[in-house]
């Protein structure tokens, strides 16, 4: 599959370039995501993966280039704008609540995401879970393979589990866009294998546009057709995964590196 | 240019010992992460010491020097270090600063009743006669005071520097600083130049101290030892202006921060607001401010610059509850009883001066309940709660007094004008968190002592009467028990608010700041409009508490709402439980309580109440949901799980039971975490 054309990018990446300190991390990255697809943003460590997840979600601000979301930029919003405008992510590094249940992680995401949560709902004690809310709490814990753990305070949970919280969170969030870091990254391989189903589940039935990043090339290939290579912040392939994959580019760039 | 030089001069001395004060700050944050407010307590114990052994008992005044600078300092900052920071390395930089606050309240307190000696520091020279003018200087004359203080400073830091840049400490010592992880890798035993950074810092404290009394002429009096914190505000801007990073600016700040406060006296004139008394007292407010907000190289010092940070253990939980279902009958009618027996007591055969405690308790409770709402559910420390407090007094007292507005309403607008207030400093701050947002909260506390409390039309630094209430028949002023109703219904209410919030959708919405700001964010919560909501409601309380505390008093001052209070009440707070409303009505009541047994049978160690609790804040790192809270989830655990073992031994005598009741356990267990 060639780049999407004809059809508006819901993600578009112009030429972002950022440094710290010495360290160039993403130099002039661009690429495009057309609505409801999947892609892969591969590359070694250090790449600059997580940096473009930070620069698309707005943890961090590149020196120059844009993000457009359907077409505007968003450059100027916050992180938590970024977000309700449902720009929804997971972290490579764990960030969950460590004094919330996993019931109320999703709970909390989808009511954030509904602009729902007023103060004055609080003090009319009328904050409490509706019905509707939790059937969707309990249905997010059964797609991300959860159910038995609503109750549970994620600081019990084990760190494969915690990762499946994260992704319940982005998901109860109603993401249009899903920024995936490393999500198997804990699993064994019969939980990475649910979690590629989860996620081309999710994208195809949902229409969730996914983005991922991963080392485990079996799973990317389970869930997305096209792939962006970086290496040392620059891009250096993009295209159709098993093209990109074949690339003698992109083979010296990842043995180079590994080997 | 001479006239410059005449008020500039005379204010070098005073920034040698700010300057000190910061480098203190600086060396031991950089080497320990530890942002120590406690070198305030450290320079009075060092001032106190050497006069103790002067005046008292007579010693030679550079054998006193010795024993205060260079022994007890330091002993001090090793206890420190060994006891209560070292314990805790991994904990947050607030648990640090909590920490560090209970030891800057009780340090001071509990000196003078240790060695009784409540009187004036009577010293007033160390080594030149301060009564002497040794040189002049571009015509302006130099007392010993201020030369002894000026060059002791100038060789010591002169000292210090040749020592970090040219000897293998001094290595070790930037290495450590650099990355304390790092330098262990590389076989550097980083607890030792931990040790040692506490020590030096320690000594440099002291000095500050001692060196503090030939320049106040005899006007320090122990039995108000926070006369010292003005010194280690000064300390802690010059350290905020070099970022807690570089020795050398901290000490040129320090400097600087004496000769401005200096030349404000001799430039501005001496009537209006603007008078040269408020704005000298207002200077730290601005300059800590100003650096707070402009200086963004300090944004950055909680963020570890460590590679390895991420390799230390996750701070500790608070405890989880085994919850039993049987239990939850007995806690709920056993609490409805206390309730109903304190009430009832309170109307009836308590005496009248306990009825007034009781009162001040439920007030203070209300006050208390700003800080579960800020501290507790926020997560962010305020220290200037008693400034809303005093802000909501004095508005009540000035509409009673010249609009005749009845005391209520006044109290419900001096409430709307704390709210605001915090509305805007939260907004101003927006950009700040940790441990920089608690030093701007306590910029305002020193802006509302030295500026806005000296107006006059906030009371103007005297005292002000807030009324009693009349509602209809019910005259509030005729002994306390009526004005103790009132006390508790507004205690309930406020306390239904903070439980509706904390079980709603806010109080998740915080638990998740809290717990990740950048996955918070991830999911569209802005932490600007929490904080806004929450400053506004907790300053908001607090201002309706302290006009309630005025109304009990009757005769306020800005006295009654000084900055240390907004410190004390953190500690206080935070010790008993900030985490749920129960924890600031144990808080109030228990202050209240033991200030009366004090007063009523201990008054030699009145004063000595912060201490009780001061000491429980140190606690906070290991339990940060509160010792009192950490205990009874602690007994109610053993209850419970006394109650499961007793369920299990029944159920294998009697054979299977499918019926038999099942606890529901939920998380961990209290003695893991
Ligand atoms: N906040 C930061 N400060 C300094 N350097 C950073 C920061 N974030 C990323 N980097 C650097 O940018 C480069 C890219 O990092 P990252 O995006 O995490 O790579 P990847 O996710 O592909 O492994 C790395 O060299 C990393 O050290
Ligand atoms: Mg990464």
């Amino acid at each position: 599959m060639p780049e999407p054309d004809g059809e508006r990018p819901l993600l578009e990446v112009r030429s972002i370039s950022i440094h710290f300190g010495g360290i160039q991390a993403l130099a002039d990255v661009s690429f495009q995501v057309a609505p409801g697809e999947a892609v892969a943003l591969v590359g070694p460590n250090g790449a600059g993966k997580t940096t473009v997840f930070n620069c698309i979600s707005g943890v961090s601000r590149p020196d120059t280039g844009s993000v457009r979301l359907d077409g505007h930029p968003i450059d100027h919003l916050s992180a938590a704008r970024r977000a309700r405008l449902g720009i929804k992510r997971t972290f490579q590094r764990l960030e969950v609540f460590p004094e919330l249940t996993v019931r109320d992680h999703f709970l909390v995401a989808d009511r954030v995401s509904r602009g729902d949560g007023r103060l004055w709902r609080d003090l009319l004690n009328m904050g409490r879970p509706t019905t509707a809310e939790l059937e969707a709490a309990v249905r997010v814990a059964g797609v991300v393979g959860l159910p038995d753990a609503l109750d549970t305070p994620v600081a019990a949970l084990t760190l494969g589990r915690c990762r499946l919280v994260e992704l319940g969170r982005a998901l109860a969030g109603r993401p249009r866009l899903l920024l995936a870091d490393e999500p198997s990254s804990g699993l064994d391989v019969t939980e990475t294998a649910e979690l590629a189903a989860v996620l081309r589940a999710v994208q195809r039935d949902e229409g969730v546009t996914i983005v991922l990043v991963e080392h485990d090339l079996d799973m990317v290939a389970e869930v997305v057709d096209r792939a962006v290579v970086l290496d040392s912040g620059h891009v250096i392939a993009a295209g159709p995964l098993s093209q990109v994959i074949a690339d003698p580019v992109v083979r010296r760039a990842y043995l180079g590196r590994t080997a | 240019m001479s006239h410059f030089l005449d008020y500039a001069i005379p204010g070098v001395p005073y920034g040698c010992d700010f300057a000190l004060m910061a480098v203190g700050l600086v060396l031991t944050f950089r080497a320990t992460g530890v942002f120590n407010l406690a070198f305030g307590a450290q320079a009075f114990t060092g001032a106190f010491i050497f006069d103790l052994l002067v005046t008292a008992h007579h010693v030679n005044q550079w054998v006193a020097f010795m024993v205060a600078v260079l022994v007890v300092s330091p002993l001090l900052g090793l206890a420190f270090d060994r006891f209560l920071f070292r314990v805790i390395p991994t904990a947050s930089t607030t648990a640090k600063v909590v920490t560090a606050l209970g030891l800057l309240i009780a340090i001071p307190q509990a000196i003078p009743i240790i060695f009784r000696n409540t009187t004036s520091l009577q010293t007033t020279g160390f080594w030149l006669d301060p009564g002497h003018v040794y040189l002049n200087l571009a015509g302006s004359p130099v007392n010993g005071g201020q030369l002894s203080t000026t060059v002791v400073t100038l060789a010591v830091a002169a000292a210090l520097v040749a020592m970090l840049r040219f000897t293998a400490f001094g290595l070790e010592m930037r290495a450590v600083v650099e990355s304390r992880r790092l330098a262990q890798l590389e076989g550097i035993n980083s607890k030792r130049t931990a040790a040692w950074a506490w020590v030096l810092s320690s000594v440099l404290a002291g000095l500050a101290g001692v060196l503090m009394l030939p320049l106040s002429g005899g006007n320090l009096v122990p039995s108000q030892p926070l006369q010292f914190t003005t010194l280690l505000v000064f300390g802690l801007t010059a350290a905020a202006v070099a970022s807690v990073r570089s020795i050398p600016i901290a000490l040129v700040a320090g400097i600087g921060l004496g000769i401005l406060q200096n030349l404000i006296t001799g430039y501005l004139p001496n009537s209006s607001i603007l008078s040269a008394q408020n704005v000298k007292e207002a200077l730290p407010f601005a300059v800590l401010a100003g650096v707070l907000l402009f200086n963004r190289e300090l944004r950055t010092i909680e963020v570890s610059s460590d590679p390895l940070a991420a390799c230390d253990p996750p701070p500790p939980l608070p405890a989880v509850a085994i919850r039993d279902p049987r239990l939850s009958v007995p806690m709920t009618w056993g609490f409805r009883l206390v309730v109903v027996g304190f009430l009832v007591s309170a109307a009836t055969w308590v005496p009248d001066y306990w009825v007034t405690a009781l009162a001040s308790g439920l007030v203070l409770s209300v006050i208390f309940l700003s800080i579960t709402l800020i501290t507790g559910m926020g997560g962010w420390l305020s220290l200037c709660q008693a400034s809303f407090a005093g802000l909501g007094a004095f508005t009540a007292g000035e509409l009673a007094a010249h609009l005749n507005l009845p005391v209520l309403l006044g109290a419900l607008v001096g409430a709307l004008a704390a709210a605001t207030t915090g509305a805007v400093i939260a907004l101003v701050a927006a950009r700040l968190s940790g441990l920089l947002l608690a030093l701007f909260t306590l910029a305002f506390a020193l802006f509302a002592d030295g500026l806005l409390f000296n107006l006059s039309w906030l009371g103007g630094g005297n005292t002000v009467v807030v009324p009693r209430p009349q509602i209809g028949p019910v005259d509030f002023s005729r002994g306390d028990r009526n004005f103790l109703g009132l006390a508790f219904v507004v205690l309930v209410v406020c306390a239904i608010l903070v439980k509706l919030i904390q079980r709603g959708t806010t109080g998740m919405v915080l638990a998740a700041l809290r717990g990740s700001p950048t996955a918070a964010a991830s999911l569209g919560i802005s932490m600007l409009r929490q904080r806004v909501i929450i400053f506004t409601l907790s300053a908001g309380m607090a201002g309706l508490g302290g006009a309630l505390y005025g109304s009990l008093l009757v005769r306020v001052s800005s006295l009654s709402y000084l900055y240390v209070y907004s410190l004390a009440f953190v500690v206080v707070v935070i010790t008993t439980g900030s985490r749920s409303v129960e924890g600031a009505v144990n808080a109030g009541m228990s202050y209240a309580v033991l200030l009366l047994i004090l007063q009523t049978y201990f008054p030699h160690y009145t004063g000595l109440e912060p201490i009780l609790f001061a000491f429980g804040a140190m606690t906070y790192a290991a339990h940060p949901e509160g010792i009192v809270e950490y205990q009874k989830t602690r007994w109610l655990n053993r209850v419970a799980r006394a109650l499961q073992a007793l369920d299990a031994r029944r159920a294998r005598t009697a054979g299977p039971d499918p019926a038999g009741p099942q606890p529901a356990t939920v998380g961990g267990d209290i003695s893991g975490a």
